[in-house]
């Protein structure tokens, strides 16, 4: 078998999705990365060889997608690199044709996303803040003791409406002490919350944007059924969960990947070979002083003290010195 | 005699007729220096935390120029170029800004309230006159000159150069041909103040960033200010901010003329007339089918936030590009 690879770096999860040519998801696993992106790529990578039981000239290619798409994308060798937004509209898209508006709401940022027959034609992203998102959840979720999994079902047996003031985690808080402190119960409050979440990303990111059905809701957050619920109220429609919702991204990038590769009829992809992702690497980071910049340059070094990749320098002086700059397609 | 100019907020609009201004008065100018981070860290260090980013940049540019040893800070308070309408507040008390935040800065101040796009009106500029002590008729004859200038200057930037590369044809020597770019087959209208557009510290070069993804750029200040008139009626709800008006009329004009497939929308965090400006300009062209995007900058923002978001935006209007030309040529071959 062959296979198409998908890796989507966030910033709370690590996704590997392999794929094979006709478009079969054979493989996919969300990792919580945990603060370290580059090992959960290391471990999702060596799962994912494991378990479809793969060699190197299986690979026909790679694309990879997320905040750590750059740097995935040097330690593997995708054939492309790219973001967010094309990835999960195209991922959306395979699976439904018909799709005219996406919710994503990943760890950090969460993104609205238009459809028209078959194309992209207007998106927002999250700006300042990162409320709303599902790194607000896990929050909260700690803070009243409830599982993150089993927050959504809880939310549903709400009996009653409370509404608590979403705008802002801090705000957001207290409010919910005060609920508490008045006794309505948790299921309540965090009803409360997932209608709040919805509130926020309606307000922040639809605002002068026409909804149209159908509606697919997308990322790791849409594990949550109160949040889905919450999202049916203000839409007053059906919203439709994908199969695979929590590795769209990285299915995405896969079929990117896979159109590049058919386009430009490219024989040899650049995957490196699973053993190259078991050298050791690791980031440095150093204050330039060559101007009064001063930026901070983020540098990969592998054990051999290669420089895999650099970011961050304003000027360009050490971008050029990294394989990052060598690598081609995109 | 040192007359020092903050590299800031207007200035690269107006720096051609300022620059020619002084030079015909006889006064040594000098410019702040590019915007770096302990530039604008001190700009930060002093100002009132609550103000928007630009201005606690300009407060470096002020700090830098001192740090020079410039006999003045050259602080125009802008309040109308246009009858009806105004600055914003930040523009009107910008003078006295400066000096409470940056003790010793002795400001010289222009009082542009008058209804020229060039400011170049004598009665503006009487109190620098005086402060330097020169007469008006020389003031006058100067003014004149510079206007001359500044409307050379803006023809080169109706050619399409923005506002840096029509400096350099201005002052540098450079060509209007070296500016020449290739044509490619997407085009997208940046709409953002001088300072947001301009500056790379705020903006972290996102002309450059766009040209480099293959995507004309164009931006208010390519265009004529009569033809940023030629839609004004239509507007539903004036916007009575200059600066902000512009961005709204050159919109209008891109959308409509100027067949843009998409709006960049770049402002500062905490801007009180672009919350108004942008949300309109989204609502009223919305059945345009022209994307908007809003891009908002303040101290901490990422320059990879901007690419993602910019790559996103190019990456959308050029798969559509591509799918109608695919959806064409089928079409052509059945028929």
């Amino acid at each position: 078998m062959k296979y198409y690879l998908g890796i989507d770096i966030g910033s709370v999860s690590t996704n590997v999705i392999a794929m094979d040519k006709d478009y079969n998801v054979c493989f996919n696993q969300y990792i919580r990365a945990n603060g370290q992106p580059l090992e959960s790529v290391k471990k999702g990578m060596t799962k994912l060889k494991e378990a479809i039981g793969c060699s190197d000239d299986d690979i026909l290619g790679i694309g990879t997608t997320g905040s750590g798409r750059e740097l995935a994308g040097v330690l593997v060798g995708a054939d492309v690199i790219k973001n967010e937004i094309t990835a999960h509209a195209t991922a959306t898209l395979h699976f439904h044709p018909d799709a005219s508006t996406i919710f994503e709401i990943g760890g950090q940022d969460s993104k609205i996303i238009i459809l028209q027959d078959g194309m992209v034609t207007d998106f927002a992203m999250n700006t300042v803040c990162a409320a709303g998102t599902g790194s607000f959840l896990d929050h909260q979720a700690e803070r009243l003791g409830v599982p993150i999994e089993h927050f959504g079902e809880l939310a549903l047996t709400a009996e009653k409406d409370v509404r608590i003031a979403g705008r802002c985690t801090v705000f957001a808080e207290s409010d919910m002490i005060a609920k508490q402190q008045y006794g309505f119960s948790k299921a309540e409050i965090i009803k409360g919350l997932c209608t709040a979440l919805v509130r926020n990303y309606i307000n922040n990111l639809a605002r002068a944007k026409k909804l149209k059905p159908p509606f697919i809701f997308q990322g790791g957050v849409a594990a949550n059924v109160g949040i889905r619920k919450a999202f049916e109220d203000e839409v007053g429609e059906k919203v439709i969960i994908p199969k695979y919702f929590n590795v769209m991204g990285a299915i995405g990038s896969a079929i990117l990947a896979k159109e590049y590769i058919e386009e430009n009829n490219i024989e040899k992809p650049n995957f490196k070979g699973f053993e190259q992702l078991e050298l050791e690497f690791k980031p440095t980071s150093f204050e330039c002083n060559g101007c009064s910049n001063m930026c901070e340059v983020i540098r990969v070094i592998s054990s051999d003290n290669e420089v895999l990749a650099v970011w961050g320098d304003k000027c360009g002086k050490y971008a050029g010195t990294s394989k990052a700059s060598q690598t081609s397609g995109r | 005699m040192k007359i020092g100019i903050p590299r800031a907020l207007l200035f690269q609009y107006y720096y051609p007729l300022w620059r020619s201004l002084f030079e015909r008065l006889g006064f040594e100018i000098v410019v702040s220096d590019e915007s770096t981070k302990p530039l604008v860290q001190k700009g930060i260090a002093v100002t009132v935390p609550e103000i928007c980013f630009p201005i606690k940049i300009y407060n470096g540019h002020v700090i830098n120029l001192m740090e020079k040893g410039v006999d003045y800070i050259f602080c125009p308070r802008f309040v109308h170029i246009e009858k009806d309408y105004w600055f914003c507040p930040k523009y009107i008390g910008l003078p006295e800004l400066v000096e409470m935040s940056v003790p010793g800065s002795n400001v010289l101040v222009a009082e542009i309230d008058c209804q020229r796009e060039d400011t170049a009106d004598p009665k503006c500029y009487a109190p620098v006159a005086k402060k330097l002590g020169i007469p008006m008729s020389k003031m006058k004859t100067a003014l004149k000159g510079a206007a001359e200038d500044f409307a050379k200057f803006r023809e080169y930037c109706h050619l399409g150069l923005t506002l840096d590369e029509a400096a350099k044809v201005m002052f540098e020597g450079a060509s209007v041909e070296d500016f020449i770019l290739p044509e490619y087959d997407t085009t997208i209208g940046l709409i953002g103040y001088i300072y947001n557009v301009y500056d790379p510290f705020i903006s972290m070069n996102i002309i450059k960033k766009l040209r480099e993804l293959k995507v004309n750029v164009i931006t208010f200040d390519m265009l004529d200010a009569r033809q940023l008139l030629k839609y004004r009626n239509n507007c539903t709800r004036p916007i009575f901010w200059t600066f902000p008006d512009k961005l709204y009329q050159s919109a209008s004009v891109m959308i409509k003329d100027l067949q843009v497939q998409g709006i960049i929308h770049i402002t500062a965090f905490g801007c009180g007339p672009d919350s108004i400006v942008g949300k309109e300009i989204e609502h009223d062209f919305a059945d345009s089918g022209v994307p908007f995007m809003t891009l908002r900058i303040d101290e901490h923002t990422g320059e990879s936030h901007l690419q993602t978001r910019i790559e996103a935006f190019t990456d959308m209007i050029k798969r559509k590009i591509r799918k109608v030309k695919e959806v064409r040529e089928v079409n052509e071959v059945k028929r």
